[in-house]
């Protein structure tokens, strides 16, 4: 069977294009993906049930036994952590944020070691941005600062920029003009009309000296900043006054290099200058492929996108302070339930160190890295393959996934739903 | 079956011209009823005011746009903090609050109705989830057409049985209730860094005016008998002298609807300013009034500016951007391809401030000078104006004169040379108000007859009963009791059931949402147009298929199904 | 009146304890008051052993000295503080001091993050090093400290008193990236090294007697001024910001 308009549940771009053929319970072919698309859709080995950690090996248990395992671990820890998020749908992302206000926990998402700072930034000057068919049909020039599309997000250039076909752009090919600001020459770089190369930490120094150029206040700027040359900085401010609708996309190269926010923060403030002179948007690179739906989400039930405190009853948001990396390196949660995401691949040692002292239980359908330092794990139906729900595709449009194939598993809302019911049966007795 | 008997209600009903009579509710099964058995649950009202449940025909609670007006404001978020409570969730913030923060501040004050103003097409699932958390409020959507592609061209080729043909197609798909306009035409400007100057302005590339845009989909609205009537938020808001274009906008409409207005003008208090400059700045509000006063096609809502700190968010994208300029705070803006746009930036409203001082004045202006307040409803765009917390001071405003003169008495000295506020001796009296807040409400959305709004049989038993006695109280002096009634409702009952007490709520909620389906013959299906198809497949980035708004995002699902003339 | 406030020795011993409840004030009428470990309420003597000396009437005549081992749990002490004295013999958690408005508080170790957040008035004396933010804002930009003083004898970490809108911050070490971001108003003073001070300032004064690294290239020089027996450079700026700041340095390196 031929499933079409599949929605690919790998990065944020959220492709929605994807015809896969589904042959009994198995993904047998994938077709519009890339590669990393493909390979999530086709799948791995999954874990076949729940396991509890028994001395040095594992012990199967019921979905039951390790459901009650978790309430009576969220219920009994003094400062619970609700981690990831960003590999599940949002209608789990909810019960989510129920369940850590009922245990008075603390919930974070992976932004908070991806774009945390590009939030933090925009809840200082806000975000000039658009959904990506704004770009697609209008803009001439794309610059691509501190992001790498060709290797992280490969359909990025051919869906919505560079190959992207285009209502206002007659060759949009030939008629777009890319920039590509790094601190090496990436594999995007080799197709920009102009690449500024950086040197390390650089970003906001070149950023400031692009504002007050676009300001026409270009005096003080010295022969170089960042290793750039004056007179590319004056080539690069010209060709943005010029466009007729400039996007920049930044990444992480520009997120969590030196300054973090600070150089958000000064790109964005960059983009509301150009928006002075002629139209201009900016957005971030968003990763996993709904951890912008975990943002929404949070924002709309708590208040606040990531980092959320429920301690005290009230939400209190503190990036730095109630976020997943900060908690765990200075020890201060005793629990910790880990959903959609694989906190041990990506955390520092300090953070793993305390994440092994503590309960862990993880709902994800594959073992991985975060299984090693968990005391349950639930395998669970992975979202737009054997699960449907809601993501918030990288520019905040949301897009139901689909269920191209059907499974025994129980999807994340499920497990979660059931967790949080039995949580709330204890608490009210 | 339950039932609920409410006794020595004081009630006031303008759908069916109850005025302040004291009298029994009967509800069975969340309906009005004749009557009810001697074993439903009693609710004595001891002579307490008791209305339909409140209706806002024109807020901003759910969606992109008011999402990211959290997002971007921690500081407003620990304004407003509770903990979870019994049913209730935990809360955030003042001027945009979470979902569970709106849908309990507004039980609290007795509404349990709320119209989202403005919804993009392309993001209408983000709309709807948000509904799902807004449990104590029935909801609906405004859907934003300002900037369609496909009914511009339409509107070129001239074409208006297609531009009806394109609207059913998406309020279908996106579960949208009504159509609204935002800056028609200025929002597909924007997208070039553009807007239109008013309604005679063509619109780059489409070269249509917003006058073709507002006469065409107005005419279409009616071909497809949809309930309300086209929802528009006019060229220019907020610039001083806008009101001529506010002027010219409701001389386009005729009156062709016998049950309801043709159109319905939001936030009249933006649109109704005089001046060249912010330097003589002046209320304008005579000439829209006299205006509208002289015509029943329209009908207008306040949009009133109260004092104090709030967030401006709204589908006008380069109305925000102006605003951005001239106060330099943060910004948002987020373009929708294909459709439309939007705006985010927070303001603080001063009394020391002139201009902010004339605003204020001038939406009460607006309601006391429309001669029947089934014409002028209140609101205050929350929360542009002000956060609908503010509505029940907006009451006692409107209901005292010996209020507004003390409140006169402390803004800018410079404003009475610029207003006629002094000089009007006007006071709404109660059956006024309950037009403004509800009945008035559930006419021009036209939803009276899905049971809103009123309470005869069969109605839904949606009702809010106020701790005050209206014959023991003289609002033109005892303001402040009026505001304290209005801020909190002794019961507000949803559907049959008390799901607020005195400010707590009593019950998680399961909100309704309505949304319209006009039927539409097979030569204007949209599912079924090649050009349409080819269209969305070549510019959208989102796939034709993926589009429509499932009916797993509606909790209950209330379906409005019309004939269409197509 | 004296109240020592001794820490036991507690089993979970990572647990942040927040104590906004420990201001002069409070304690005046009695100790009987609660701290939040995690989500756990605990009365005071559950935490402290805790002794009380003498009498007063006003917060002004109230000391607070806090002691032990694991001070450096203790987040929000001396929150809304409006008068009298906290002494803290050791490290303090963060958020000390936050939203303060008179009194004095002196830390003898060091402090963590956010020390003097949104402070308004009073003084602040940290003997040790201050962590991040010190003397900052909240999230979303608003604006900093608005008044007082804070006096760091040792290091200060990145974004040191970001967004200050009034008041004085002095930092007798060295400071890390970015202090003074978006600056206001009010005075820093860095005697040490720091990278990219005043980034982003539209107004106030800042003074390195040490060296800026990365400095901002949208700064204009003006020329040199003595200040305190010293020759300091002096630019305006932040030019990409319509900034009218001043900003003085011993010395400066661009990143070239």
């Amino acid at each position: 069977m031929i499933v079409k308009d599949v929605v690919c549940p790998f990065c944020g771009c959220l492709c929605d294009d994807i015809e896969v053929e589904v042959e009994g319970d198995r993904v047998v072919s994938v077709c519009n993906a890339c590669e990393l698309g493909t390979t999530k859709l086709m799948g791995e080995k999954r874990m076949k049930g729940p396991i509890l950690r028994d001395g040095d090996g594992w012990r199967e248990i019921t979905y039951d036994e390790a459901i009650r395992y978790a309430a009576d671990m969220l219920l009994s820890a003094e400062r619970p952590l609700l981690y990831g998020w960003s590999g599940t749908h949002g209608e789990a992302q909810c019960v989510g944020v129920h369940m850590a206000e009922l245990v008075r926990g603390v919930i974070d998402n992976t932004s908070s070691v991806c774009h945390g700072p590009s939030i933090l930034a925009i809840q200082e000057v806000g975000h000039p941005g658009c959904t990506l068919g704004v770009v697609k049909n209008r803009a001439d020039l794309v610059i691509y600062w501190g992001s790498n599309p060709i290797d992280a997000h490969p359909r990025h250039l051919s869906r919505y920029t560079y190959y992207a076909d285009g209502f206002f752009l007659e060759n949009a090919f030939r008629d777009r003009k890319v920039i590509v600001v790094d601190i090496r020459k990436t594999e995007t770089a080799n197709i920009a009309d102009e690449f500024v190369q950086i040197k390390p930490g650089g970003d906001y120094a070149v950023l400031s000296a692009l504002r007050a150029l676009v300001r026409g206040k270009g005096e003080t700027i010295p022969r170089t900043v960042s290793g750039v040359t004056r007179e590319q900085l004056i080539r690069v401010a010209d060709l943005c006054k010029g466009a007729k609708f400039g996007a920049v996309y930044f990444g992480l190269g520009l997120t969590m290099t030196p300054g973090k926010y600070k150089n958000i923060r000064n790109a964005i403030e960059l983009v509301s200058e150009l928006s002075r002179h002629t139209k201009f948007t900016i957005s971030a690179m968003r990763g996993h492929y709904n951890v912008y739906g975990s943002n929404e989400v949070n924002t709309w039930m708590t208040g606040y996108p990531f980092g959320i405190d429920y301690s005290r009853g009230i939400a209190f948001y503190n990036p730095g302070e109630t976020t997943a990396v900060d908690i765990l390196a200075r020890k201060e949660c005793d629990a910790a339930l880990i959903v959609g995401s694989d906190p041990a691949a990506h955390f520092p040692r300090r953070c793993l160190d305390h994440l092994a002292d503590i309960p862990v239980v993880q709902l994800d359908p594959y073992p991985n890295a975060t299984t090693a330092f968990c005391n349950v794990q639930i395998p669970v139906a992975v979202t737009g393959i054997d699960a449907e729900g809601t993501a918030y595709r990288m520019d905040g449009v949301p897009i139901r996934t689909r269920k191209v194939l059907s499974t025994d598993y129980p999807s994340d809302e499920e497990i979660l739903s059931r967790m949080y019911a039995l949580m709330q049966e204890e608490r009210e007795r | 079956m339950s039932e609920l008997l409410i006794r020595n209600a004081c009630v006031i009903d303008p759908l069916k011209g109850i005025n302040a009579e004291t009298m029994d509710i009967a509800i069975r099964d969340g309906k009005i009823v004749e009557d009810v058995s001697s074993a439903a649950e009693v609710i004595d009202a001891r002579g307490a005011l008791t209305l339909p449940g409140g209706i806002d025909s024109h807020t901003h609670i759910c969606g992109t746009k008011v999402n990211f007006g959290r997002y971007m404001s921690p500081e407003d978020m620990r304004a407003g903090r509770t903990s979870r409570c019994g049913p209730m969730h935990a809360t955030s913030g003042y001027s945009v609050p979470t979902t569970y923060g709106n849908s309990y501040r507004y039980s609290a004050m007795g509404y349990t109705t709320l119209l989202e103003g403005a919804m993009a097409p392309l993001e209408a699932r983000h709309t709807h989830e948000e509904f799902l958390y807004t449990p104590l409020q029935d909801t609906m959507a405004n859907t934003l057409f300002d900037g369609n592609w496909g009914i511009m061209e339409a509107i070129r080729d001239g074409d208006t049985r297609r531009v009806a043909a394109i609207i059913a197609w998406t309020l279908q798909a996106v579960k949208g209730f009504g159509v609204k306009l935002t800056n028609p035409g200025g929002t597909e400007a924007w997208q070039w860094g553009k807007n239109v100057s008013c309604i005679r302005d063509p619109v780059p590339y489409f070269e249509v005016t917003p006058a073709e845009i507002i006469t065409s989909v107005v005419e279409a609205n009616e071909m497809l008998d949809l309930p309300h009537s086209v929802h528009i938020h006019a060229n220019n808001l907020g610039t001083p002298g806008n009101y001529t274009c506010t002027l010219g906008t409701l001389g386009l409409i005729p009156d062709l609807n016998p049950k309801r207005q043709t159109l319905y003008a939001t936030h009249i208090q933006f649109h109704a300013y005089g001046g060249s400059g912010w330097k003589d700045f002046c209320s304008k509000s005579e000439p829209i009034v006299r205006f509208v006063n002289m015509r029943p096609q329209i009908v207008i809502d306040m949009g009133q500016v109260m004092f104090g700190r709030t967030t401006t968010m709204t589908a006008d994208g380069p109305m925000e951007f102006n605003l951005y300029r001239l106060h330099h705070e943060k910004w948002s803006n987020h373009d929708v391809e294909l459709e439309t746009g939007s705006g985010i930036i927070p303001v603080l409203y001063r009394r020391k401030n002139l201009v902010n001082s004339i605003m204020w004045a001038i939406g009460l202006e607006l309601a006391l000078l429309t001669e029947s307040p089934w014409q002028c409803l209140l609101t205050t765009d929350n929360p542009n104006g002000a956060p609908f917390v503010k509505y029940p001071e907006i009451i006692a405003l409107l209901m005292s004169k010996k209020y507004r003169d003390a409140e006169f008495a402390t803004i800018h000295p410079d404003t009475e040379s610029r207003v006629p506020l002094p000089a009007i001796e006007r006071e709404l009296d109660w059956y006024e108000i309950a037009v403004m807040t509800r009945a008035g409400q559930a006419k021009a959305l036209g939803i009276q007859d899905r049971g809103k709004g009123h309470l005869g049989l069969g109605a839904e038993a949606d009702v809010a009963i106020y701790p005050i006695r209206i014959d023991e109280t003289d609002p033109s002096v005892d303001y402040e009791r009026v505001i304290e009634a209005f801020s909190r409702t002794e019961y507000t009952i949803k559907r049959g059931r008390v799901v607020s007490r005195k400010g707590k709520c009593l019950v998680d909620g399961n909100n309704a949402t309505f949304w319209v389906r006009p039927e539409v013959s097979d030569d204007y299906d949209m599912e079924k147009d090649p050009d349409f198809i080819e269209k969305f497949d070549r510019y959208y980035t989102v796939r034709m298929r993926n589009y429509p708004v499932q009916e797993e995002y509606l909790n209950r699902n209330r379906c409005i199904e019309t004939e269409a003339e197509i | 009146m004296r109240v020592t406030l001794a820490m036991k020795p507690a089993a979970r011993s990572f647990i942040p304890i927040e104590a906004e409840s420990i201001i002069p004030k409070n304690l005046l009428s009695g100790t009987d008051i609660s701290v939040w470990r995690g989500n756990r309420e605990l009365r005071l003597d559950e935490v402290f052993s805790v002794s009380v000396e003498g009498e007063a009437d006003r917060p002004e005549d109230v000391e607070v000295v806090i002691s032990g081992d694991g001070t450096f749990r203790l987040k929000r002490v001396g929150e809304y503080m409006d008068g009298g004295k906290i002494t803290i013999l050791g490290d303090i958690g963060m958020h000390c001091g936050n939203f303060m408005s008179g009194g004095t508080i002196e830390i003898h170790g060091s402090a963590d993050g956010w020390l003097g957040r949104e402070m308004a008035g009073g003084s602040i004396i940290c003997r040790g090093d201050a962590a991040d933010y010190c003397a900052s804002g909240y999230r979303g930009g608003r604006k900093g400290m608005t008044g007082g003083t804070v006096e760091v004898f040792g290091r200060a970490g990145v974004f040191l008193a970001e967004n200050i809108a009034g008041g004085v911050v002095t930092v007798h070490g060295d400071a890390g990236d970015m202090p003074g971001a978006e600056m206001r108003s009010g005075t820093l003073i860095i005697h040490g090294d720091c990278g990219r001070p005043a980034a982003n300032m539209k107004g106030g004064s800042c003074y390195v007697y040490g060296t800026a690294h990365g400095m901002i290239p949208t700064f204009r020089k003006i020329g040199t001024i003595q200040h305190d027996g010293q020759m300091l450079i002096h630019f305006t700026g932040d030019i990409a910001n319509r900034g009218k700041g001043n900003l003085f340095v011993k010395d400066y390196r661009y990143l070239e």
